[in-house]
C-alpha cells in the first residue's frame, strides 16, 4: 500500500484550519520538527467471533465426560509457545494469548437468567461488568450493557485521542449478518452504555462511502453542516421538557450530530482508496474485503479505534461450506463437536486474514499497522455446547508500538478475565488502575505480555 | 435505583415496592409476572405489592420511529418514489419494536444516516423543478418575511412534526431557508425542509401532554399528540390530513371524538397491516426466521415451507380479527389457509391449493389439529432439528400464551436430553423425566414441559405422528396446573376457558401501544381493558378502541422536567 501524499490529504479540504485540526498526527508527523518522532500512536481493535470454542476437560466435568481434546490451549507456555491446533491459523501473526480466564462478576438472581453464558461471558469480555440487571429479560432475549464496551471506552477515553480529533472516532464493522433469530439486541457487539448500541456495519459498499467518497460539491457539504446548526437548535427547546433518561437519548442524539458536522466540515479529505468492492457474502471473502477497507483507513488516519465483529453473539449463521445443516448457534447446542472444531478454525481464518492486513499494511512513516495496533479478540464464553464461561478466548495480536511483547501464552486457570483488559489499557497508554466491576475489579495485568513503560 | 431506559424506569418504579412473587407448587420460584421483579432481599417476599384502587398514569415516553414509521411518513410526505436509504435497525426488547423505540438511544451512525436520508429524500423533490413547483405550491423569493416560504414550511411543518410550529419556531425555519438560499431560494428551502425531517420533533414522537386543570397530578395528551399517537399505533405512519384537522378542530380531546377517528383508521387497510406486525411480535414468529430442516430426514420441509407457516400464521391472525369473533379461539379454531405445502404436511384436502395460492380449509373434527399451538409454525420453531422439545412447546404456552415467566435454566447443566449409553431407545419424555431427577432441573421442568408433552403428536416439522423414531409408540399425555390433559386439542379446549389467555392478549398489547412493560399504577387500567374485552366476547378490534379510548392511551405522569 503506497502511502499517501500532502497533497491528496488536502484536496478539496474546505480549509486550512479544519485540516489541521483534523490531522494532528499527520500534521506531526509531516512536520520536519517533529520528524525525529516519527512513530503514530496506537491503534485499538476488538475481534469477535461467536460460540467460543470446542469444548473440552477445562470447561467442566460434563464437557470432560465427552472425551474431547483441548485443542485450543497452546502445549506450552511463554515466549514463543507452540501454536495449538486452532490457533495454528494465526501463527504468522505471532498473537499472544491468555488462557484460563472467566469472569468474576456477581450474578444477581433477578431478574433470572443473568448467567446466561452468551449474555453473562458475552458483557465480562466486552465490558468488564455484569449485564444490566434492569431491563434483563431472559425469555425476550433482551439485554443490554451497564457501560461501554472497549473500544468505545478506549476511543473516548480522553487520553486516548487527546487534543486529536479522527474523522470517526471508532469503525464500528461487521461480516456476517446472521444474528439470533429477531432479536434487535443480538447483531451487535458495540455499546457505548446502557441500550445504546453501535450497530456494525456490514455492507463493504456502505463502508466505502463513509471511508472514501470525496463529494464534488464542497459549497453543498458546507450547507449541509451549517444546517446542522438549526437541527440541534430544535433538540434544545425538547431537552428542557424531558426526564432524565430521554434527556439523555436527545443529549446523545445532540453529540452525534456535533460528530457528523466535524465530519461534514472535514469531507474533503482524500485518502489513498482501495478499489470500489465487488460483493462477496462469502465470510472469508467478505472478511478479506471489510478488512481491506479498514487498513486502508486506518492507514490515512481516519480512526485509531475499530470493532470486528465476525459473527454476532450466538450467531444463527449457518456454515454450509463446512457441512453444517443447523444454525452455529444450534449446531453447538446439539454438541456436534467436529463441526465445531471446524467452525471455530474457520473463525480463527478469518482472524487471519484481518491481522495479514494489518500486518501488510503501512503508514505514511512505513511502519506496519500491526506493530502499532493491539487487536483483542475474544469470544461470549468458553464453549457453546452448555455455555460454560469456563477457559474463555482471549488473544493480543500486534506490537502495540511496542507495548505488547508478541507470541507469549500465560496460561491462568480461573483467572480473572478482566486482567488481560487491565493489560490492554495500559499497554495503549490509559492510566488503569484497576479494571472490572461489580466483582470482577482486578488491579492486576499480564506482566509476560506487557512491556513496562 | 439510577437507570436511563424507558424499560428501566417503570422497572425501577416497580422495584420500589417489595413485591411478591408468583410462586409454583413445590416452592421452587419458577414463574413470576413480567414487570413484577422479584424482590432483592428475599426476607420480603412476605409483603404484598400496594396496587392502587384507581389507576395512576406512569411517566411519558419518547419513541422515536421505527424504521417502518420512518419508510411510511417519508412516503406521505414526498410520495412513492421517494428514495428511502437505510437507517437504523430497531431493536424489539420484550417482544416489541415499540419498546425498543422509546428505550435506546440512536448511534452516531444512525443519526448520520438520518441527515442523509433527508438529504436524498430533499434532493429527490427539489432538484426537479416541475416537482418542486408542485410541492411547495408558491414562488418562494430569498427576502425576510417570504410569504410563500412562510406557507410552505408551515404547511410542510404541521405534516412532517405532526403539529402546527409555533410562531418562533416557524421564524426559524424560515431564517435558516433564506441563510442557506445559496445558490438560490429553492436550495434554501430544501435544506429548511432536509432540517425539519432531522429534527428530534420529528425524529422522535413527542408525546408529552399538557397540564390537566382536574389533576395536577397527570398530563392530557394534546390533540394532536393524539393524533400522532393514534396514527403510528394503527397505520404505522404519521396522521393524515383528516386526524390533523380532526385535531385541530379539538375532536380527539374527548372519548367519542377519538373513538370515531380511531374507528376510520381502523376500517383501512393499513390498520390490518399493523396488526399484522404487531402478531408476529406479540407472537415471537420471528423465531422461525432461517429455520431449515434437512430435507433427507423431513421430505415434506420444502424450501418454500418455513414461508408457507408463517403466511398461515398471518391469514389466520386476519381471518380472526377481521370476523370480529373471540380473538382467544386463535388458539382453539379449527379453521385455517392451506398452500400445497401446508395441504401435504397436514395431510388435508385443499383443492386450488398451491404452493403460491393459500385456501381457506377446516380442519378435520376428528383430527389431531385445533388452533395455532398445532400449526406448522409454532410446532417448528419450538422444536430441535432432530428431535422435538416439549420443553421449548410448553415454555410458549407459558411464556407467550399465558404471559408468564419461566426461569432459564441454572449456569452449566446439561440442558441436553443424552441417549443412554446402552443404546436402547427412549423418547423424548423419558429423557427429560431422567433429567428432572436433577432437583435443580425438576422445579421449572415439572412446570413447563407437562403441557409441552402434549404436542408429540407432532414431530419437528409438525407432522402428525403416532409412532416416535425407535418406532415407540407416542404418548401425549400431559397435564397445565394440575388439569390432565392427553394431546394438543385437549389443551385448545381448555385454553378457550382459561382467563389468563384473554389477560395476556390485553397485557401484551397495551406493552406494544404505550411503548413499555405496564407500571403497577396501571394495573386498574389492564382491569378495565380485560373487562372490556370479555364483554365485547374477546372481539380484537373491539379491545383495540377500547385501549384508545382509555384514559391510559392519553394521560402520563406530571414531573417536574415539564
Amino acid at each position: 500500500v503506497k502511502t499517501l501524499s500532502r497533497r491528496t490529504m488536502l484536496r478539496g479540504a474546505l480549509g486550512g484550519a479544519a485540516v489541521a485540526l483534523a490531522l494532528p498526527t499527520l500534521e506531526a508527523m509531516l512536520s520536519p520538527r517533529s520528524a525525529e518522532a516519527a512513530v503514530l500512536p496506537p491503534i485499538f481493535g476488538l475481534f469477535y467471533w461467536a460460540n467460543g470454542m470446542p469444548w473440552h476437560k477445562g470447561h467442566g466435568p460434563e464437557q470432560e465426560a465427552a472425551g474431547y481434546p483441548d485443542l485450543w490451549t497452546p502445549p506450552t507456555t511463554g515466549q514463543g509457545y507452540t501454536p495449538s491446533e486452532l490457533l495454528t491459523p494465526l501463527a504468522p501473526y505471532a498473537p499472544s494469548v491468555v488462557t484460563g480466564l472467566t469472569p468474576k462478576t456477581a450474578v444477581p438472581s433477578d431478574p433470572p437468567g443473568q448467567e446466561d453464558g452468551h449474555m453473562r461471558g458475552f458483557m465480562v469480555a466486552m465490558t468488564g461488568d455484569r449485564i444490566r440487571p434492569e431491563g434483563f429479560d431472559h425469555p425476550s432475549h433482551t439485554l443490554t450493557a451497564l457501560r461501554p464496551s472497549l473500544d468505545q471506552y478506549v476511543a473516548k477515553h480522553p487520553d486516548f485521542y487527546g487534543k486529536e480529533k479522527p474523522f470517526y472516532n471508532s469503525l464500528v464493522l461487521g461480516v456476517s449478518g446472521a444474528r439470533f433469530h429477531d432479536y434487535g439486541h443480538w447483531n451487535a457487539i458495540s455499546y457505548n452504555g446502557p441500550d445504546s448500541l453501535n450497530l456494525p456495519v456490514m455492507d463493504p459498499l456502505q463502508l466505502y462511502g463513509m471511508l472514501f467518497s470525496v463529494p464534488t460539491n464542497v459549497d453543498l457539504v458546507k450547507r449541509r453542516a451549517a444546517l446542522l446548526d438549526a437541527v440541534k437548535e430544535d433538540a434544545k427547546d425538547l431537552q428542557k421538557r424531558l426526564g432524565a433518561a430521554d434527556r439523555a437519548r436527545i443529549d446523545a442524539h445532540l453529540t452525534h450530530l456535533s460528530e457528523i458536522q466535524h465530519r461534514l466540515e472535514l469531507t474533503g479529505i482524500a485518502c489513498q482508496a482501495p478499489a470500489v468492492p465487488v460483493i462477496n457474502e462469502d465470510i472469508l471473502a467478505k472478511t478479506d474485503i471489510m478488512a481491506d477497507l479498514l487498513a486502508h483507513a486506518l492507514a490515512c488516519g481516519l480512526s485509531r479505534v475499530f470493532s470486528f465483529m465476525l459473527t454476532s453473539p450466538a450467531t444463527t449463521q449457518v456454515f454450509g461450506n463446512l457441512g453444517a445443516v443447523n444454525d452455529m448457534h444450534s449446531t453447538c447446542h446439539a454438541g456436534e463437536w467436529e463441526l465445531v472444531r471446524k467452525i471455530t478454525t474457520y473463525q480463527m481464518q478469518a482472524f487471519a486474514t484481518l491481522l495479514g492486513k494489518l500486518q501488510a499494511t503501512t503508514d505514511p512513516t512505513g511502519t506496519s499497522l500491526l506493530d502499532r495496533a493491539l487487536v483483542f479478540a475474544t469470544s461470549e464464553y468458553g464453549e457453546g455446547w452448555k455455555h460454560s464461561v469456563s477457559e474463555m478466548g482471549c488473544l493480543m495480536a500486534g506490537k502495540c508500538n511496542g507495548a505488547i511483547r508478541p507470541n507469549v501464552h500465560v496460561r491462568e486457570p480461573d483467572g480473572n478475565f478482566s486482567k488481560a483488559h487491565v493489560t490492554m489499557l495500559r499497554a495503549l497508554g490509559l492510566p488503569t488502575p484497576s479494571f472490572g466491576f461489580n466483582g470482577g475489579e482486578t488491579s492486576e495485568q499480564f506482566s509476560d505480555i506487557l512491556v513496562s513503560a | 435505583m439510577k437507570s436511563q431506559g424507558i424499560v428501566a424506569r417503570s422497572l425501577a418504579r416497580s422495584l420500589a415496592a417489595p413485591l411478591l412473587l408468583a410462586l409454583v407448587t413445590g416452592g421452587a420460584a419458577c414463574i413470576g409476572n413480567l414487570g413484577d421483579p422479584a424482590p432483592l432481599d428475599p426476607e420480603e417476599t412476605t409483603t404484598v405489592p400496594e396496587t392502587p384502587a384507581a389507576y395512576e398514569p406512569a411517566d411519558p415516553v419518547l419513541p422515536r420511529l421505527t424504521t417502518l414509521q420512518y419508510r411510511s411518513t417519508l412516503l406521505q410526505l414526498f410520495g412513492p418514489n421517494v428514495p428511502l436509504l437505510p437507517t437504523e435497525a430497531d431493536t424489539s426488547p420484550y417482544l416489541f419494536e415499540s419498546i425498543g423505540a422509546a428505550s435506546t438511544t440512536l448511534s452516531e451512525l444512525g443519526v448520520e444516516q438520518y441527515e442523509q436520508a433527508a438529504e436524498a429524500a430533499t434532493q429527490y423533490v427539489f432538484s426537479d423543478p416541475l416537482r418542486r413547483a408542485v410541492f411547495v405550491g408558491c414562488e418562494p423569493v430569498a427576502a425576510p418575511g417570504d410569504a410563500c416560504t412562510a406557507q410552505f414550511l408551515a404547511r410542510f411543518g404541521r405534516k412532517a412534526l405532526r403539529r402546527p410550529l409555533a410562531p418562533a419556531e416557524l421564524e426559524r425555519w424560515s431564517n435558516v431557508a433564506l441563510g442557506l438560499a445559496q445558490p438560490d431560494v429553492w436550495e434554501g428551502l430544501r435544506l429548511a425542509t432536509a432540517g425539519l425531517l432531522q429534527s428530534p420533533h420529528f425524529l422522535y414522537r413527542v408525546e408529552l401532554g399538557e397540564p390537566d386543570p382536574e389533576d395536577a397530578a397527570r398530563r392530557v395528551l394534546t390533540g394532536y399528540e393524539m393524533a400522532s399517537r393514534l396514527s403510528f399505533f394503527l397505520w404505522n405512519t404519521a396522521p393524515d390530513d383528516a386526524l390533523l384537522d380532526a385535531a385541530q378542530a379539538g375532536e380527539l380531546g374527548n372519548q367519542d371524538g377519538i373513538g370515531k377517528h380511531a374507528a376510520r383508521l381502523l376500517a383501512d387497510s393499513r390498520a390490518g397491516d399493523t396488526i399484522q406486525r404487531y402478531f408476529a411480535q406479540y407472537l415471537d414468529l420471528g423465531r422461525l426466521e432461517g429455520v431449515t430442516r434437512n430435507p433427507a430426514t423431513y421430505p415434506l420441509f420444502t424450501a418454500t415451507t418455513n414461508a408457507s407457516m408463517r403466511r398461515e400464521v398471518e391469514l389466520l391472525v386476519d381471518h380472526i380479527v377481521t370476523q370480529g369473533g373471540d380473538a382467544r379461539t386463535i388458539f382453539s379454531t379449527q379453521h385455517t389457509f392451506v398452500n400445497s405445502d401446508l395441504a401435504s404436511l397436514y395431510g388435508v384436502e385443499a383443492p386450488g391449493a398451491d404452493v403460491a395460492t393459500f385456501v381457506p380449509v377446516d380442519l378435520p373434527e376428528d383430527g389431531p389439529r385445533a388452533g395455532l399451538l398445532t400449526l406448522g409454525a409454532f410446532l417448528t420453531m419450538n422444536a430441535h432439528e432432530t428431535q422435538t422439545s416439549p420443553t421449548a412447546r410448553g415454555k410458549y404456552v407459558r411464556e407467550r400464551v399465558l404471559c408468564q415467566v419461566v426461569q432459564p435454566p441454572p449456569p452449566n447443566i446439561d440442558a441436553n436430553l443424552e441417549p443412554p449409553s446402552d443404546g436402547t431407545p427412549k423418547t423424548v419424555r423419558e429423557l427429560l423425566e431422567e433429567h428432572r431427577k436433577n432437583p435443580s432441573c425438576a422445579g421449572c421442568h415439572s412446570f413447563i414441559d407437562p403441557p409441552g408433552f402434549l404436542f408429540e403428536n407432532f414431530d419437528s416439522i409438525g407432522a402428525y405422528r403416532t409412532k416416535l423414531p425407535g418406532d415407540l409408540p407416542v404418548d401425549a399425555t400431559g397435564d397445565l396446573d394440575g388439569v390432565a390433559l392427553d394431546g394438543a386439542r385437549d389443551l385448545a379446549e381448555l385454553l378457550t376457558t382459561d382467563k389468563r389467555v384473554g389477560r395476556c392478549m390485553v397485557t401484551q398489547l397495551y406493552r406494544h401501544a404505550l411503548s413499555r412493560l405496564d407500571a403497577t399504577g396501571e394495573k386498574p387500567a389492564l382491569d378495565d381493558l380485560e373487562a372490556a374485552f370479555a364483554e365485547t366476547g374477546y372481539d380484537f378490534r373491539a379491545l383495540l378502541l377500547e385501549l384508545v379510548t382509555h384514559e391510559a392511551f392519553r394521560t402520563v405522569r406530571a414531573s417536574e422536567a415539564l
